[in-house]
């Protein structure tokens, strides 16, 4: 119950943002231009996730050339009919900096916001903004065993800080898997600073364990990142910021990939590499469940972020994602095609 | 030491102190001039610093003050959510060329920071009760360590809203590379900003200095006494001379130390060129000394030597030995002095040879006479006798004759004995000289002599060195010589006495010593006793002592006595060695 008032709201706010899109007469035509970081250096176009996966009914893969471009054309046979856009023109590997200079100078149509961007651009630009459905956490690796300096890192990280200055308030503050909107219960789950007993903790714990390396898997990421390592040496800690993947404390974002609280769980745990949850069926067996992953914090959620993309002015219709942020360009169209 | 050495002596010394005194003068002038020199350039090195210090602060004041006034400090002071501007700080402080700043809020909170953006929210404490004032030394703490920086605050105020404006500039190697060195000269900034001393604050204009360890020991003196000092580091062309500034901060507390140095290589170069050249010029004067020396001295000491040469020919008996007279000064002077000295004891030495040869003839006719007078008297008496006989007692006669004659040829015996005597004096072989052992001789005179000893009750010792080398010498003309001592000896102790014969190894040859306990000699007598004829015995013919004399002569050795009267005497006879 508590789960679906909260996806309710979440695409209120998604119709809010949208509302600048304006009531123009549908056109045919156009290509839509849309730049993402990911590289998609697969041989063949992605056929799960999120993204150009989603595009798979409405359109057809023509040009795929890995780590570059993709181009889909519209489907006549699309499920729920041909869309308005004759094709989507996807710009791979493409920098959060790059992008946004290519939404300013009109080059692209569609592209993605970092983390602090959607306040940023709010003021002019529409935006396409989902419900939160990215978690960003802290993820221990094996050779942190000592749980005392686990638990201090969760209880140092200022996440009040963080999400009203470099967030912008962005998503929410949370110390639970599974965002509000989909638990409800997220709320339970601590998320202030306890400065004090996090640093008592690395006290009592060796000395030999106070220093450990600490990557970031996206450069978006890495304000954030320093910012806990800050954080973290108020209590004593040294996090030595390292380009390596083999870092023993990950600063990770996870898609949340159903808005089903028991698959979301199911699909973090296996992303994360926690054991799977035992299902049940009552709310108070899914908090059960996540309180027993995060046992011994091998894991120190953060905040649940929403997916954001900056969109060009010629764009009309929409929005053009779902409230799990699935991309939806069926019922698009650009201005300047026939109409 | 000859007088030429003495004078070379004389000569090198004055050179070489005249040479060392210059080079001290010289050294010490150079060095104080060099000093000055030093100071000169410290001090406009460290007035250039202070002017570029104060540069740098007066354009980061500037820069701050720029910031300050600016639209965007208002907005952003004026801001109700300050947590918007969080990322101003860095491109301000790029448009502003600051490589610090940060935008604090009245309540010290950092709303951005462009040098450790992350700490946005954190508090600025030093800022409460900020009074305006130019810029100063600031230990700035980053995400990756701490530096040292020259800092300034200005402020904003937008209403009731305050916002603080931190910016500053690294003291760094840049800040260091744009002093303009003199050649010679370097600058080394520590940055202290440890608790204890960190060979890796220290940096100049390339970076980190190698080999900082060397300075530690002056910046430590720094940190305990913060004070201007001043320190020579390293040696021989590698030293220099450093000047350690103490770089106060804000709240009078030491941020950094300013190390000048400055080479002493052209010191130590000059120095070691005037050694090099006091060495050159005090070997030529030493050189030319001796050049110079060696003439002078050979004017000089050339007659000298001659006079001297002269002399000891005149000492070994060459009475006719003259110097030639050179030049009219003193030194010729003396020469003639000596020629007619050499001259007047010729003259004088012939005169004293006539004259000894006189009394040795009257001498020698006295001793005769003496001599022949004492046989010729009974021969006189008896041949009388005898005519007396003849005539007045014809009955006697053959009895007067018969006794007569035997005293006749008694006397007669007597006066061929003593003319043997004198004609063994003129006739002294010539020894056949071979390798003798004194002390065999010794022993064999006491030996023989021990039967007349006894009866002299006389005791007789000998004294024998053992280790006595050999002599060369004739050993029956060395035991005439012993047992004319011994007789002598025997004869010096009528009433008996000791009588001891020594041998002893002496520097260069041998010694023998025969003493005896007798009435000993007088100083005259001692002068005499050598002298022919001269005898202090009632009978004697005043010879034996003289072939003594003749025989150690002949064996190229001395003869000489010590005696005191009442004392005894020793004859001490010092022979050459068997070489």
């Amino acid at each position: 119950m508590l789960h679906m008032y909260s996806r309710w709201c979440a695409v209120l706010s998604i119709a809010a943002a949208v509302t600048a899109a304006g009531a123009t007469r549908p056109r045919y035509g156009g290509t839509l231009r849309v730049e993402v970081r990911a590289a998609g250096e697969a041989a063949d176009p992605p056929q799960t996730g999120r993204g150009m996966a989603d595009l798979a009914d409405a359109f057809t893969i023509t040009r795929w050339e890995a780590g570059r471009i993709a181009v889909y054309s519209a489907n006549d046979n699309a499920s729920g009919g041909r869309p308005y856009l004759d094709t989507v023109e996807i710009q791979m590997a493409r920098p959060l900096r790059e992008q946004a200079i290519d939404l300013e100078l009109g080059k692209a149509d569609v592209v993605e916001l970092g983390v602090n961007e959607p306040r940023r651009t709010a003021a002019g630009r529409k935006t396409w903004t989902s419900a939160p459905v990215r978690l960003m956490a802290l993820v221990f690796g094996p050779r942190v065993t000592d749980e005392r300096i686990r638990e201090a890192l969760a209880l140092a990280v200022d996440r009040a800080a963080i999400h009203n200055v470099l967030l912008q308030r962005q998503g929410e503050i949370s110390g639970a898997l599974l965002p509000q909107w989909i638990s409800g219960y997220a709320f339970l789950f601590p998320t202030g600073v306890e400065m004090n007993r996090a640093r008592s903790l690395v006290a009592a714990s060796p000395a030999s364990a106070r220093a450990f390396s600490f990557g970031f898997e996206d450069a978006g990421l890495r304000q954030i990142a320093e910012r806990v390592v800050l954080n973290a040496r108020d209590a004593g800690l040294t996090l030595a910021v390292s380009a390596s993947g083999n870092s023993d404390v990950k600063l990770v974002e996870i898609r949340i990939g159903s808005d089903e609280p028991w698959r979301a769980l199911g699909g973090v745990a296996a992303a994360l590499g926690l054991p799977e949850p035992a299902r049940g069926d009552s709310p108070e067996a899914l908090l059960a469940a996540e309180r027993g992953l995060l046992t011994g914090f091998r894991v120190i959620p953060l905040f649940h972020l929403p997916e954001s993309y900056g969109v060009g002015a010629r764009v009309r219709g929409g929005p053009g994602i779902t409230p799990l942020g699935a991309w939806r360009f069926g019922d698009l169209w650009v201005e300047g095609s026939r109409p | 030491m000859t007088l030429r050495t003495r004078l070379l002596l004389i000569f090198t010394v004055v050179v070489v102190a005249t040479v060392a005194l210059v080079e001290g003068l010289v050294s010490r002038t150079t060095r104080n001039a060099f000093e000055r020199m030093e100071n000169q350039r410290v001090d406009a090195l460290v007035t250039q610093f202070r002017r570029e210090f104060a540069r740098r602060g007066e354009e980061i004041v500037r820069a701050v003050n720029s910031i300050a006034t600016s639209d965007a400090a208002t907005t952003i002071a004026l801001s109700p959510d300050p947590a918007a501007h969080y990322n101003e700080a860095p491109a301000l402080a790029v448009a502003h060329g600051l490589d610090l700043l940060e935008l604090v809020a009245g309540d010290g909170t950092i709303i951005s920071s462009a040098e450790w953006p992350a700490r946005f929210g954190y508090k600025e404490e030093w800022l409460a009760g900020w009074k305006p004032r130019g810029a100063f030394l600031r230990r700035e703490e980053l995400s990756d360590g701490v530096t040292l920086a020259l800092a300034a605050v200005g402020e904003t105020q937008a209403g009731d809203h305050t916002l603080y404006i931190a910016g500053g500039q690294r003291l760094d190697r840049e800040f260091l590379s744009t002093l303009v060195l003199p050649t010679g000269m370097r600058v080394l900034l520590y940055r202290n900003l440890e608790a204890h001393v960190s060979a890796a604050e220290l940096i100049d204009a390339q970076g980190q200095v190698q080999q900082a360890a060397e300075f530690l020991p002056l910046i430590e003196e720094v940190r305990k006494q913060p004070r201007e000092t001043a320190q020579m580091l390293g040696s021989g062309t590698a030293a220099e001379t450093f000047h350690a500034l103490p770089l106060m901060g804000n709240a009078s507390n030491l941020l950094g130390i300013l190390l000048i140095g400055s080479s002493r290589a052209e010191l130590v170069e000059l120095e070691a060129f005037l050694r090099y050249t006091g060495v050159v010029l005090a070997g030529g004067g030493i050189l030319v000394g001796l050049v110079l020396a060696w003439w002078a001295t050979a004017r000089v000491t050339r007659p000298v030597q001659a006079l001297a040469v002269s002399a000891g020919k005149v000492a070994a008996g060459e009475w006719n030995t003259t110097v030639e007279v050179a030049s009219g000064d003193e030194v010729g002077q003396l020469a003639r002095a000596f020629n007619h000295m050499t001259r007047e004891l010729a003259a004088q030495r012939e005169r004293l040879v006539q004259a000894e040869r006189v009394a040795a003839w009257r001498e020698l006719a006295r001793r005769l006479a003496h001599e022949l007078k004492n046989p010729l008297f009974p021969l006189q008496i008896t041949v009388e006798n005898m005519q007396r006989a003849r005539e007045q007692y014809p009955q006697e006669f053959d009895e007067a004759f018969r006794e007569g004659t035997a005293t006749l040829i008694a006397e007669l015996g007597n006066l061929k004995q003593i003319i043997g005597r004198f004609s063994d004096f003129a006739k002294m072989p010539a020894p056949h000289m071979q390798k003798v052992n004194l002390n065999e001789l010794a022993a064999e005179t006491m030996k023989l002599f021990e039967a007349q000893l006894a009866q002299a009750q006389i005791t007789a010792s000998t004294e024998l060195d053992a280790a006595l080398p050999r002599t060369f010498a004739d050993p029956e003309q060395m035991t005439r010589v012993l047992r004319n001592l011994v007789l002598n000896a025997i004869d010096a102790m009528p009433g008996g006495g000791k009588l001891t014969i020594r041998t002893r190894a002496s520097e260069g040859g041998v010694r023998l010593e025969v003493s005896d306990t007798g009435q000993g000699l007088t100083p005259e007598e001692c002068e005499r006793l050598f002298t022919p004829y001269y005898t202090t015995k009632t009978h004697g013919t005043g010879l034996g002592l003289a072939i003594v004399q003749s025989v150690i002569s002949d064996h190229h050795g001395r003869i000489s006595v010590e005696s005191q009267p009442g004392k005894g005497a020793t004859f001490r006879i010092e022979l050459p060695g068997e070489a």
